[in-house]
């Protein structure tokens, strides 16, 4: 008996349509544009092959996510360790006490430097996987918690939790990037005319 | 009627990440905006999270070649028997 045919109708429109989301979650993954491309491509095909597990209706971005994730750790041999967490509602008292710290070191204007813009993107590629995944879902391509927690398949507690110690740590690393370049508050430059 | 009772600045700090990802119901989004505008410890600290939140957003990458990319990954399909027609 030949296999049932795919619904390639349903594909190019349920599917396909997610291509360049799924084209800037690569790019968010692997930092490269061609090893994006080839990521996003071996993406399609593996949803292509499996289409029949995909259930219809259901949120086929978050499938698609799921599968360039999966793959991308797959082909780095990179799996996905257990990371304690602190309560979301501790991680982020924490993140107060690191603007406190910042504040009283002049630097409380520190992500308006360009200096530290051209660092975030290295920030976020050395943090640890489970925290890199859900900053690059949720702040730099912009998801919501929820599809976040459909992505990585964990509940949207852990997502909080992985989320907001993601930011302390990244906050506290670009603060100390700031610091080693003897960046501090800058100065005031006086309009034309005005006396020192 | 009664009035909501005011947040204290322990409970908009806990919830300010929620609040700024706009994970948060439409009572509680207002009430920690009416903290924010009166309280000027929890305002700078908002501010500074929220500047942060900006540059980080602004690490986001756009593909260099998204028709290319598309025509790719659709020849790549057919190759595989893919014909939605």
């Amino acid at each position: 008996m030949p296999p049932a045919p795919r619904d390639d109708a349903r594909f190019e429109r349920e599917a396909l349509c997610w291509l360049p989301d799924v084209s800037r979650f690569a790019l968010s993954l692997t930092r490269d544009d061609t090893e994006a491309d080839d990521l996003v491509q071996d993406t399609y095909l593996i949803a292509y092959e499996h289409w029949g597990q995909y259930v219809p209706g259901s949120q086929c971005r978050a499938w698609l996510f799921t599968i360039c994730r999966n793959h991308f750790y797959r082909s780095r041999i990179r799996a996905e360790r257990q990371v304690p967490t602190e309560a979301p509602e501790m991680e982020a008292l924490a993140a107060a006490a690191v603007h406190s710290g910042a504040r009283a070191e002049g630097l409380d204007d520190v992500f308006e430097r360009s200096e530290v813009m051209d660092a975030i993107e290295a920030a976020i590629a050395e943090l640890p996987a489970p925290f890199r995944d859900v900053v690059v879902l949720v702040d730099v391509n912009d998801h919501t918690y929820d599809t976040a927690s459909a992505v990585l398949g964990v509940p949207i507690g852990t997502v909080r939790s992985r989320l907001f110690r993601a930011r302390r740590l990244l906050q506290e690393q670009l603060i100390d990037h700031a610091r080693d370049a003897g960046i501090r508050r800058a100065e005031r430059t006086p309009p034309t005319g005005e006396r020192q | 009627m009664t009035m909501p009772p005011m947040l204290d600045c322990d409970s908009v700090m806990r919830q300010l990440w929620d609040f700024l990802d706009g994970e948060l119901d439409a009572d509680r989004i207002n009430a920690i905006q009416d903290h924010l505008k009166m309280c000027e410890r929890c305002h700078p600290h908002a501010e500074f999270e929220r500047t942060f939140l900006r540059a980080l957003a602004q690490a986001r990458r756009e593909p260099a070649n998204p028709g290319g990319l598309a025509a790719r990954v659709r020849n790549a399909l057919r190759e595989r028997g893919f014909s939605p027609a």
